[in-house]
């Protein structure tokens, strides 16, 4: 299969385009080029993780007044590698609790909503523990992103304050086997008063078109 | 009067029960000094056990002897699955080569060490050969299956999202069955991928398994239930009293009449020390084996009694429950 940049050498070798007098096939070439670096990147897809359950309540307040750890608010948008808002897509998060525990008999710390018309999404919760046993090194939220027209997106959210990453993600990514890239470790912000501080945490989500 | 006979009798009952369970060791093996097991898979007749190490080998051993047969390595590409054919000839094991995308499968014959197929699949973690040695599903962020022989792929069995962790054919090698990461479980046609029903749990299944007649599949979920179902409608026909942890893997026995479960712990993952025999038609437990320390691998029905493999510190072991 030809890529996108062997068509257009092709089209402009044949003269099926043409080119404005000011401007070259390499000037051209160039700015093709330049429009592809820039087009977005689907978000890295990462292992669904234990625990998916079925039937998640539409719900985007996970915390429950009086629980323990440090509030979260999860945002961002959904869009897809045409840089367009999807304003259909539903996301689907789950969690462990403060103490690194999920919740199998309910539905603490799972929530299910469908995007607004600007493809943004909200989510109130607390920054999951670590579990126990430390089968797994770092702190994570599961996503499930779906849309029509757009491949489903199976990925998990980490935290840059995250303890096992040493303050430096970019450097020591890998400490978490299941990631290939510092991409899904986004930067915490910590706000309020210090004796109520919030942690708020975006999260952009690009999918593939179909 | 009675209430004491009762007594009696329920207490007679239950030291009958005890002393009928056995369980022992009966070989250990030494594992490479610093080397810790990941992930191990027994062969059908119980002769061989294969375990993927944390030094990126996957080794072979022999289960009467307690000889390393075979090392296997790709250099720095970590193993990701590794699965013995039914009949206990071939061992299939993948390399990761692009984490999440590309591996390597390859297939051994277990008696001459000679590798008979090599083809490049999807990352894959989970595998399984079809009776016949023809058919090979696997999964990873995809579900597939693929015919050995021509090393194409068949059909893509993938979930809408997900992936699969159990795979496992009908005894007739016809139909595949899927434990998927989206909470159901599905069969499906091995050769053309079309859907033969499906079933939906609430927690994801782990572990599924076709009774020897193929009338019927076992299913384990993360609710802690397994449910045997219609392959035909995916309707669940019953379900076994709840189970005491996560199941990890199934295992049914020749003749139909027992299922072997390990289990995992719901909050320390790393706890898989727990192994049960049922009888599936009657609900009741067998034999219950659970000891703290010890990681159980995986096993198989020989004879009158379940063989399986399990770790504890440095040494492997095997060991025999009924």
């Amino acid at each position: 299969m030809l890529a996108r940049r062997e068509v257009l050498q092709k089209c402009l070798a044949l003269g099926s385009i043409v080119i404005a007098s000011d401007f070259s096939a390499d000037s051209m070439l160039f700015a093709f080029q330049e429009g592809e670096k820039q087009k977005p990147k689907p978000t890295p897809p990462n292992p669904l993780g234990p625990f998916y359950k079925r039937l998640t309540p539409v719900n985007n307040i996970l915390r429950a007044p009086g629980d323990p750890g440090l509030p979260l608010s999860l945002s961002g948008r959904v869009f897809d590698t045409r840089g367009d808002v999807v304003p259909d897509a539903t996301i689907e998060i789950w969690q462990t609790n403060h103490h690194g525990l999920y919740d199998l008999d309910g539905y603490r710390y799972r929530g299910k909503q469908t995007v607004d018309t600007t493809g943004a999404y909200r989510f109130e919760s607390v920054i999951p523990g670590h579990y126990p046993d430390k089968s797994r090194a770092c702190q994570h939220v599961h996503y499930v992103v779906m849309a029509p027209g757009h491949k489903p997106l199976v990925t998990q959210l980490y935290f840059a304050t995250d303890p096992a990453f040493e303050g430096d993600p970019q450097k020591n990514y890998a400490r978490e086997p299941i990631l290939q890239t510092p991409d899904l470790i986004r930067p915490v912000m910590l706000t309020g008063e210090p004796n109520e501080v919030h942690a708020k945490v975006r999260f952009e989500l690009c999918l593939e078109c179909l | 009067m009675n209430i004491k006979v009762a007594v009696l009798t329920l207490m007679c009952c239950l030291l009958v029960a005890a002393s009928a369970q056995s369980d022992r060791q009966v070989r250990t093996i030494n594992l490479p000094a610093g080397v810790t097991v990941q992930y191990g898979t027994m062969s059908r007749t119980g002769t061989l056990v294969a375990t993927l190490d944390s030094d990126n080998v996957v080794r072979v051993w022999s289960t009467a002897s307690g000889q390393l047969l075979r090392p296997l390595a790709d250099g720095s590409h970590p193993p990701a699955g590794v699965e013995f054919s039914p009949d206990g000839r071939y061992l299939a094991v993948t390399f990761e080569l692009v984490p999440n995308e590309k591996g390597v499968l390859r297939i051994f014959d277990v008696d001459s060490w000679k590798m008979e197929h090599e083809f490049i699949v999807p990352d894959a973690f989970a595998l399984a050969f079809s009776p016949d040695n023809r058919r090979l599903a696997l999964s990873g962020m995809v579900t597939q299956a693929w015919d050995v022989e021509s090393s194409k792929m068949l059909a893509d069995i993938s979930p809408p999202f997900g992936g699969s962790s159990g795979l496992s054919f009908s005894p007739d090698g016809r139909w595949i069955v899927t434990a998927d990461g989206d909470a159901c479980a599905r069969i499906y046609d091995a050769g053309s991928g079309k859907l033969r029903s499906r079933t939906e749990f609430l927690l994801e299944p782990m572990a599924a398994a076709f009774s020897p007649d193929g009338k019927s599949v076992i299913v384990g979920d993360n609710d802690k239930t397994i449910s045997i179902i219609d392959p035909e409608s995916g309707n669940i026909l019953r379900r076994l009293p709840k189970q005491p942890g996560l199941i990890l893997s199934l295992d049914v026995s020749p003749d139909g009449k027992q299922v072997a479960v390990i289990y995992g712990d719901a909050n320390h993952f790393l706890t898989v020390d727990h192994l049960m025999l049922w009888d599936v038609d009657t609900g009741t437990v067998l034999a219950n084996f659970q000891k703290r320390g010890i990681t159980v691998l995986g096993g198989t029905f020989v004879g009158d009694h379940y063989q399986f493999a399990a770790v504890s510190a440095n040494q492997l072991g095997v060991w025999s429950l009924r």
